[in-house]
């Protein structure tokens, strides 16, 4: 197995890919009870028009599939339900999707092998019948509706549909009632068969493993499956420009949510939007974060209770920003933020500020590798996207302040950005 | 768990946790103190002014700098109900110093007095805390309070409780109430404080890969510490007791603009020693605790009523609280079915696998707290604040073995239902 390894948090990922395609990533961390694993597909909401490998014309399915999907895949022939197996085994199991993946997982300590045994039948073994497909539609609903009453989650699409034209990120995970209805077991199986192949899978495992005995155990629970050919995944075309300044809702709040998306233009290559990403974080923790000029002088006039949630999305295709959080003055944030963003364009970053907060995201990543759930996750994640988790602690050392001041200019653009506001 | 209780004064511990798992270490100081409907208010805002700056570093901006100096140092505060006690908690994590760049800083030395001064050490001017301070926080807790409408699962549980415990310390809410802000004083609030901090129970814990004598030493001589006198700490033991009811279901409904209804159920259970503690925890368990669950088979997957159906057992309160989201009109529908989980297991209705099933749950939640550094420290602490003596992890598990099903009936047999609150949409 190829062995990576990191000296700053002293931790090793050991990967190996095996004949059929299928990815497996194994990560030792000795002494703790609990084992970790999570097996992912490179399939989640934004992949409904693809070309299946073998056929020439692309298809097209309802918003909403790869979540159903996850839903269904616990469903067994014998009328089981893996999730129920999963629980009674006595562990931590569960499943969910994301924009570009779906993953299954479960965390332990008795019954490990037993839970994998389960982990990977149910996920090699669909069964979709006309019945469950109607009664998780039931389910889903229900989901789908408390993320309707949750302002956060509102928020937070509303931003995404003002920055995106037409790229799939700006549609929701789970999809909608009306969207789920056209759903049956055909095109679950139609999904199943194109994206549920191990050449489009990644396994990790993270806990007390001794790495080539566990992928032994891994590939003994593997069905025959070859790999097939490379999945076309059609986006549409989505131009630079947001879609509109801003958006509005109304809700029951007590204090206005407020969004700020700024739409960047996605990185060039792996290696720049891991890099960009460090610099993305120095510059918004310097921006407003808790310690700035800026967010201490709205806390001050009561306009913020506590400073913006960042969040830094890269992506391959679509990549955005956003700082988020209550206050009675939406558009008071917005105008000072953008304003604090040109003057610090203008003045150039303080060379201590810089130093002070690389520290900070040093720590905070290197707390990133203290369990083993948090660490599966993150390196299933990265994987998806073609990058090794180490990558973020060694760019962060690399990071200068010029390069930094760089994508301040390059990126932080008002143009770009747009306001969101449910009151 | 290696876990070193010391009395560093009367009513002042120090619990060290040796563990070279983690690559942070944690500082945690944790106040206890009687609740009242009084003082409720009061100490979530002293709560809150706390956060703004000590003696020492005057502004949250300067606090920023510091902790982020410290290699991003995580500080945190807030406030729990632990039985019939307010909680205040305070936490600071930074990196050990092994996974520093530059080795050799003592973060921990930094974090332990720094967290002290924050707790022990606040900006005052004239004999009170500072005003500007004062006058913000009080804005900031109103808007908090307010804030508990946003998420309405959580509001619907919190008020189900307090409608549930009424008129009991137990019923109030953590952050006080809103008409409570405007009556306080910033003088009568800094006396009470200082009050406060001769009487009130202290834990501080310590946790990571650490030299228990130098931690014990920094705490020692730390001048807050020095400061603090002796106390007979006025907080309120958690008791262990079933409570006397009337039997006599309670019904709330309240309307707010929603799309889905949260049907909450308050559970009388109680419980009498460190026994029925045990067989509670695996009724609610068998009950709604799990995707095995009563409540999760039959709500969820068998009616297609909700995506989250579950109960949850109070830890210190010893009583049981199911919570379900569901469509406005099957109301009706839901409750019968909720009904019927609860008669089951009184009808004995389940099987030793559901009950094997149940243990085994409970048992992986109490073996994984050993690889969880805050889960550590809260579970010790849970054990330290009743008026029985504590169990470790180990005890507990074994506890939890010896449940049989005569013992899950007999809680049955006593589980009622003590309200019933619902949160509905405005036009149904």
């Amino acid at each position: 197995m190829k062995v990576i390894e990191s000296l700053k948090v002293k931790e090793k990922v050991y990967i190996e890919k095996l004949e059929n395609g299928l990815t497996v990533m194994i990560i030792p961390k000795k002494d703790v009870k609990q084992k970790y694993v999570i097996w992912g597909t490179k399939y989640g909401s934004n992949d409904s028009k693809f070309v299946v490998p073998g056929e020439n014309e692309p298809i097209e399915v309802p918003q909403g599939v790869a979540h159903f999907l996850e839903h269904k895949m616990f469903e067994q022939e014998n009328g089981t339900n893996s999730l129920d197996t999963l629980t009674s085994l006595g562990v931590n199991a569960n499943a969910y999707t994301t924009n570009d993946h779906t993953a299954y997982l479960f965390k332990g300590i008795d019954n490990f092998y037993e839970a994998l045994d389960e982990l990977m039948d149910y996920v090699q073994h669909p069964y979709f019948t006309d019945e469950n497909v109607e009664k998780e539609k039931g389910i889903i609903g229900q989901e789908i509706m408390m993320y309707d009453d949750s302002p956060q989650w509102r928020l937070y699409m509303n931003t995404l549909t003002a920055m995106y034209h037409n790229h799939p990120i700006k549609i929701d995970t789970a999809g909608s009632i009306e969207t789920i209805s056209h759903i049956d077991k055909d095109v679950l199986y139609k999904c199943y068969n194109t994206f549920y192949n191990p050449s489009n899978m990644i396994f990790v495992a993270c806990g007390d493993f001794v790495p080539e005995e566990f992928l032994e155990e891994i590939k003994k629970r593997l069905i025959d499956t070859k790999g097939n050919g490379e999945i076309k995944r059609i986006y549409p075309e989505e131009p630079e420009e947001i879609v509109k300044k801003r958006e509005e809702k109304q809700m029951q709040v007590s204090v206005p949510f407020y969004c700020i998306g700024l739409k960047l233009k996605p990185a060039a290559n792996n290696e720049e939007m891991v890099k960009r990403q460090i610099a993305n974080q120095i510059i918004l923790d310097i921006l407003c974060g808790k310690s700035s000029k800026l967010y201490n002088k709205l806390y001050d006039a009561g306009t913020l209770f506590a400073p913006p949630d960042l969040e830094d999305e890269e992506h391959k295709d679509y990549a955005f920003i956003m700082m988020s959080g209550v206050t009675p003055d939406p558009d008071k944030v917005y105008k000072e933020i953008t304003n604090e963003i040109e003057t610090l364009k203008a003045e150039g970053i303080e060379k201590s500020d810089f130093e002070r907060i690389k520290k900070n995201t040093y720590g905070e990543y290197v707390r990133e590798y203290e369990d083993v759930e948090t660490m599966g996750r993150n390196f299933l994640a990265d994987a998806i996207k073609g990058i090794n988790n180490f990558d973020y602690l060694e760019a962060i050392e690399s990071i200068n302040l010029e390069y930094t001041e760089q994508i301040l200019k390059d990126l932080f653009n008002e143009d770009k950005m747009v306001l969101s506001i449910i009151k | 768990m290696n876990i070193n209780k010391t009395e560093i004064k009367k009513g002042i511990n120090l619990h060290t946790i040796k563990t070279d798992k983690f690559k942070s270490n944690i500082v945690s100081v944790f106040l206890t103190t009687t609740l009242t409907k009084q003082d409720v208010t009061k100490n979530a805002l002293i709560s809150l002014i706390l956060r703004r700056g000590t003696s020492n570093i005057k502004t949250q901006a300067e606090l920023g700098i510091k902790l982020e100096e410290m290699y991003g140092g995580l500080f945190n505060s807030g406030l729990d109900k632990i039985g019939d006690n307010h909680l205040f908690k305070f936490y600071l994590e930074t990196i050990n110093d092994e996974f520093l760049p530059e080795h050799k800083e003592n973060v921990l030395d930094e974090s332990i007095s720094l967290l002290l001064d924050i707790v022990f050490n606040p900006l005052t001017e004239e004999g009170r805390f500072k005003q500007e301070y004062f006058e913000q926080e009080k804005v900031t807790l109103q808007k908090l309070i307010a804030a508990r409408k946003d998420n309405k699962r959580m509001y619907a549980l919190n008020r189900c409780i307090e409608e549930m415990y009424k008129g009991t310390p137990y019923g109030l809410y953590k952050l006080g109430s809103e008409e409570d802000i405007s009556k306080i004083e910033n003088k009568d609030l800094y006396a009470y404080y200082k009050e406060l901090i001769r009487n009130v129970r202290i834990d501080i814990f310590v946790s990571g890969d650490i030299k228990e004598d130098e931690v014990m030493t920094a705490i020692k001589e730390n001048s807050n510490i020095k400061n603090l006198p002796e106390r007979e700490p006025s907080y309120t033991p958690v008791e262990l007791k079933i409570n006397e009811t009337n039997g006599e279901e309670n019904e709330v409904q309240e309307t707010m603009e929603v799309s889905q209804g949260n049907l909450t159920i308050g559970l009388d259970v109680g419980a009498q020693n460190q026994d029925d503690i045990y067989k509670s925890v695996v009724y609610n368990a068998i009950l709604g605790g799990s995707a095995n669950s009563k409540l999760f088979q039959n709500v969820r997957e068998k009616a297609h009523l909700a995506y989250v159906a579950s109960s949850s057992y109070l830890r210190h309160k010893h009583d049981i609280i199911i919570s379900c989201g569901i469509e406005i009109g099957n109301y009706d529908k839901a409750l019968k079915i909720i009904r019927e989980q609860i008669d089951d297991i009184k009808n004995e209705n389940f099987t030793d696998k559901d009950l094997e099933e149940a243990k085994k749950m409970i048992i992986e939640d109490l073996k994984v707290i050993d690889d969880e550094q805050d889960s550590q420290i809260t579970y010790c602490f849970g054990q330290e604040i009743q008026n029985v003596p504590g169990v470790t992890p180990e005890e507990y598990i074994e506890g939890i073995n010896h449940v049989t099903k005569q013992d899950v009936l007999d809680i049955a047999k006593r589980v009622k239902i003590n309200t019933i609150y619902f949160l509905k949409g405005e036009n149904e």
